[in-house]
This record gives C-alpha cells, structure tokens and sequence, in this order.
C-alpha cells in the first residue's frame, strides 16, 4: 500500500449509531487511494492552476443494518452506501460531504 | 508522471510567454510546478452528518492534494511601458518589458481546493 498510485475499493470498518439506539459495528466496502493531483504557477491571473481530484465511490449499491436495543419510536433501520467500483474524480457537493485537511 | 512515487514533488516545465495574443514575441522559462499522488478516501457519513445534510450527503470524503507549499502573493502589475523612443535612425522601437512569474520552491500534500477542482 506504500507505493499504491490510485483509487480502489478497500475494506472499511465503522460504527453505526443514532440516538435511541444502540451502536453496531458495521464492516463495508469503501474508497481508498492515491489521486494524481498537480498545481502549476501560470503568468496570467489567477497565477495557480490546479487539478484537484479525490478517490470517491463512482458506483455504489445501498445496504441496510438493523441498530440493536432501540426505543419503540425509532425505526432500527440504517442505510449506508457499499462501494462497487471508486475513481478520482471531483468532490460532489450533491451527495458528498467534502472533508479536506 | 509515471515514474512519480506517492507524494507532492517539484517538477520542472516550460511557460511561453508571450507579448499579445497574436504572440508577435514570445520567449519560454522554466519554472516548477508541484505534482503528485496524495492520499484520499470516501466512506459512509456518520449519523450527524447525514442529520446535518438533511440525508443527501451520505458519503463523506477525506482528502489531501498536492499544493504548492506557501501561495505567494500574485505579481504587482507590471508598470506602465515607456513611450516608444525613436532610435538612431529615428524608428520608434517598443521598450523591454519585464515580466515576473512564479515558481514553486517547495510541496506538500495539503487541502484541496474546491473552487478549482
């Protein structure tokens, strides 16, 4: 994984939990990688050019778990999306929460 | 970029700079762009996200980019060129003009940008 160049579905291991249930350990497939990304100084404004892409699901299918130990007004039911097949590609605002640090 | 290993690294190339669009003088430089692979990764958003987004952000992404290490400040604008000074036979000849472009010094897998993705 040291070398890897990419993006690819990889094993991913969370914890599902909303309140008025219990949490429940979920293992899924997700999206993990190396994106080839660039920044060049140009002699026009803006000075920078840049090409920004991050490893993100390009083909999903939902799955759904069912919380333990739920109060009788909240549905036990939790949808998440399993990665098929992932891509560089740009950070969709529609459907994504775009987190960069 | 084959050869790159993971991670933001200098890379040399060539900028044509030119006098007018017509590009009646042009001359190239080299300076130095950053390029790279930085790490990235998308999963299932957590509860609160998903509350937050009203159930329309349903994955989350975490992501670094390759960035030139420090943005510089753009170049002033250059300043006015002089008139045009006639030489010793009395042709009016255009004056040299200096121009000024960045390069990176350094990289660095950093935030990415998402007005310019």
């Amino acid at each position: 994984l040291h070398s890897f160049r990419g993006c690819a579905v990889r094993e991913f291991s969370f914890v599902a939990f909303k309140p008025g249930c219990k949490g429940l350990h979920i293992t899924t497939e997700a999206c993990w990688g190396r994106c080839h990304t660039w920044e060049k100084p140009v002699p026009e404004a803006p000075f920078i050019h840049r090409h920004h892409r991050v490893c993100t699901y390009s083909r999903t299918r939902h799955a759904t778990a069912r919380l333990p130990g739920c109060r009788p007004d909240v549905s036990p039911l939790y949808h998440y999306p399993v990665a098929l097949l992932c891509h560089c590609a740009v950070c969709s605002t529609q459907d994504t929460e775009c987190e960069t640090f | 970029h084959d050869g790159l290993a993971p991670g933001c690294h200098l890379h040399p190339f060539n900028v044509t700079i030119r006098s007018d669009r017509r590009g009646t003088c042009k001359g190239t430089h080299q300076v130095h762009a950053c390029v790279g692979y930085c790490e990235s990764s998308a999963f299932p958003s957590r509860y609160s996200v998903l509350v937050a987004s009203n159930f329309t952000h349903n994955i989350t992404s975490a992501s670094r980019c390759c960035t030139i290490s420090k943005d510089p400040p753009p170049p002033p604008p250059p300043p006015p060129p002089p008139p045009l000074c006639p030489d010793m036979w009395g042709h009016l000849c255009p004056p040299q003009v200096k121009i000024e472009i960045l390069t990176a010094k350094a990289c660095r897998c950093d935030m990415c940008r998402k007005s310019r993705y």
